[in-house]
């Protein structure tokens, strides 16, 4: 194990939805952690939560360690949406947080999304027609999309500077409309007032100050969104999201700080991808055998899919991150329930009699039409075979080569084993 | 790969900031706590200090109590609620290199549970958070006094301020509140809220005299106080602190007039500017703002200075007292 034990990075090595807020909730169970780092993606995040008694949260931009009390930093790489978030506050403090607000610190840095970004973001998927990627419909590509072609894009910190945060809030508006035609969505006045309130409630802070106190302080847990196989450059190009869904901001955010973390990724036993883009495992028997408590077919994303485990495409995402240390593995208890759940160890191409693909090859970074090329094999590939183990969470380490450190057999914490007491520091 | 899970409904999203203003800005003393808050507890305090770092290498010691006494009414809500855009005020239009700010609350030592509060130079969120943590008393004493004065003691001896120390440049105090101070420091109290012992009482031109070698002490009357326009009370600091004493007739304009305060000490700006800056930012408090500093702003001349012997030590830049941003 690599790093110095202390911090962990969690990121999901597959399409997300493998459950990486439930093993952020262990870590923050497990013992002290200061503060939850969010390092990239935003409101569109879902990560499930059920505590031992038997309360929910989807978390979205408050950490999946709040129900412990522990703060959440949304970093620089974060797309912060202050209406979501509200409700997402709401929504916790009925669960029981005194102060959901109180819990939150977020880099001036931060890019803020407007409800019109969410609006541009869905009309041009639907304007994609069949072709579309599988967006949550939240506006958190659109937003960076917005702030690459514009440096005056909005960001947390604007929210402190009534004149220039509505200047660049009626940019982003009369950009769009310009673009796309009338967008809808409220007067701009009530969306600075709103950001206003936002900006004055929340701590909006000093990125790099606050993260080295943070990491100084002592355990911090930097809790990923999405998944490796979603990744701006190293996913299934189109079907990706405007996010860097492996380490490196994590890491880029560690070394600023002179800090090193764990890193740990999250498989469940099965390879399920919400929305649009290659499976290659996917099989409709399982969607039905194995329901979805907290995912269901979204409105923008489409049906939620499930295959058997992908090891192939596993494999391909801890290359393409640099390795892991260790593995957190999700649904243990899902291949005592479906007896036909198996997993995938290599792929054919066109026929079963075809070739045999064992490893996907990976690209130079930011080479998109290499990764539309992996796109269009992976529309020609099958399961070569399938394989039921005897022991799944050990076949699984052992065919990512990453040791497990964590067994997840069911939602809440009192469901999960940490196995060899690895991560008290 | 994730949800759009929670509304994004602008009119939601505006009630719920705006309930958890109320949920949040007073939990430590709508909570019921009748004790001072550690964090600004004055007891046993060596120093507060304001220090120059290489994130923040020109600090500006900013600091402000308020009078939490009954006589106030709703002021010190409102000043918590707006105190908060001070920093970002500041730091936009550049009116002060690096400031610090520091909140504390003013009470009466004869007969409340918590007279004195002092929290630390911040200049990050934190300053909110000594916010939150005041206790607002609502008692007082009901004679047209409290303890500005044995504020002002803690101000003078247990602040330690690099601005001062370092290049010669004063701080900046701003008091808040509508009575007058108690004429003397005394020993008593000085003993049981701060731990020192004096030997014997302090007069309070004396405790403002040598307060002054570290800050610029600024009085605020705002509308809304029990005494607001009251002669004998303008009367009063007024010869203590001379122009320094402020009138405000709107108390969401606080925060403006601080910065314009603080902008105008500094020589960023001239008053002028100063509410052309306002305006630029939105705010509708230009008027009051005006109103309240017409003579301050007016006056304005020599550069602020400290008269400490050790000043003008200050190597790292030109020293002529005067900073423009």
């Amino acid at each position: 194990m690599t790093g110095d034990g202390r911090h962990t990075i969690v990121v999901d090595l597959g399409y997300g939805d493998a459950g990486k807020g439930t093993v952020v909730d262990l870590l923050c169970a497990d013992g002290p952690v200061g503060a939850v780092i969010r390092f990239n993606g935003g409101a569109q995040a879902a990560h499930n939560v059920v505590t031992p008694d038997g309360r929910h949260h989807t978390f979205a931009q408050f950490g999946s360690g709040t129900l412990h009390g522990v703060p959440t930093h949304l970093s620089r790489f974060t797309v912060v949406d202050p209406l979501a978030l509200a409700a997402e506050a709401e929504q916790l403090n009925a669960l029981g947080v005194p102060d959901p607000f109180g819990l939150l610190t977020i880099d001036a840095e931060a890019l803020l999304s407007t409800p019109w970004h969410v609006a541009a973001n869905r009309l041009r998927e639907l304007g994609r027609g069949a072709g579309r990627h599988g967006s949550c419909g939240m506006g958190v590509g659109e937003t960076t999309a917005y702030a690459l072609r514009h440096p005056d894009a909005p960001r947390a910190g604007d929210t402190l500077d009534p004149a220039r945060l509505r200047h660049r809030l009626a940019a982003v508006r009369d950009r769009l409309t310009d673009e796309l035609g009338e967008l809808g969505g409220p007067p701009l006045d009530e969306v600075v007032s709103v950001f206003r309130a936002f900006g004055s409630i929340v701590s909006i802070v000093d990125g790099g100050s606050t993260r080295k106190r943070l990491l100084d302080a002592g355990r911090c847990v930097f809790e990923g969104a999405q998944g490796v196989l979603l990744d701006e450059w190293f996913g299934w190009h189109p079907y990706t999201t405007w996010s860097t869904t492996t380490f490196e901001n994590a890491e880029t955010l560690l070394a600023e700080a002179g800090h090193e973390a764990m890193r740990l990724g999250v498989v469940r036993t099965y390879t399920t991808r919400h929305g649009a883009g290659p499976l290659v495992t996917e099989d409709a028997s399982l969607t039905a055998a194995l329901p979805e408590r907290h995912n269901g077919t979204g409105r923008w994303q489409g049906p939620f899919r499930v295959g058997h485990f992908d090891a192939v495409a596993h494999r391909y995402a801890v290359e393409v991150t640099g390795g892991v240390d260790a593995l957190a593995i999700t649904h243990l208890d899902a291949p005592d329930r479906v007896p036909e759940l198996a997993i995938c160890p290599a792929y054919t191409l066109d026929a079963p009699s075809g070739p045999t693909l064992g490893r996907l090859v990976p690209g130079g970074r930011g080479d998109l039409a290499y990764q539309e090329r992996l796109t269009a094999l992976l529309g020609r590939a099958r399961p070569a075979r399938l394989d039921r183990p005897a022991h799944w969470a050990s076949a699984i380490g052992a065919l990512l080569d990453a040791p497990v450190l964590i067994e997840s057999y069911g939602p809440s914490v009192t469901d999960k084993r940490v196995l060899g007491g690895a991560l008290a520091a | 790969m994730g949800s759009g899970r929670w509304s994004t409904d602008v009119y939601g999203a505006a009630a719920s900031y705006r309930a958890a203003t109320g949920r949040s800005a007073f939990a430590y003393s709508d909570s019921g706590a009748r004790k001072v808050h550690e964090r600004l507890d004055p007891r046993g305090v060596d120093v507060r200090e304001s220090r120059d770092s290489d994130e923040h290498p020109r600090s500006t010691p900013i600091a402000v109590l308020f009078d939490v006494t009954g006589s106030m009414g709703n002021v010190p809500r409102t000043l918590q609620s707006k105190l908060p855009e001070l920093f970002g005020l500041l730091q936009r239009k550049g009116y002060a290199a690096d400031p610090q700010i520091m909140f504390g609350a003013i009470g009466d030592a004869t007969c409340d549970r918590v007279p004195l509060q002092i929290g630390q130079f911040e200049s990050d969120n934190r300053m909110d958070d000594d916010l939150g943590a005041i206790v607002l008393e609502g008692g007082g004493g009901g004679q047209r006094t409290e303890s500005y004065e044995l504020a002002m003691y803690f101000m003078a001896r247990h602040t330690s301020l690099d601005s001062v120390e370092r290049r010669g440049r004063r701080g900046y105090l701003f008091l808040i509140g509508d009575e007058l101070p108690y004429p003397q420091v005394k020993p008593a109290e000085v003993r049981r809220w701060i731990g020192d012992d004096l030997a014997e009482p302090i007069s309070v031109a004396a405790i403002v005299a040598e307060l002054r070698q570290r800050f610029e002490v600024y009085y605020i009357l705002p509308s809304g106080a029990s005494y607001a326009g009251d002669p004998e009370i303008l009367g009063y600091w007024r010869r203590l602190l001379g122009q320094h004493v402020i009138e405000l007739d709107d108390l969401d304009a606080v925060c403006e007039t601080i910065a314009l305060t603080v902008g105008l000490g500094e020589e960023a700006i001239d008053l002028a500017e100063g509410l052309t800056d306002l305006e630029d930012v939105g705010s509708t408090a230009t008027g009051s703002v005006g109103k309240a500093l017409a003579t301050i702003g007016s006056a304005r001349g020599s550069v602020v200075r400290t008269d400490l012997p050790g000043a003008g030590l200050d190597t790292d830049g030109p020293d002529d007292g005067l900073i423009r941003l």
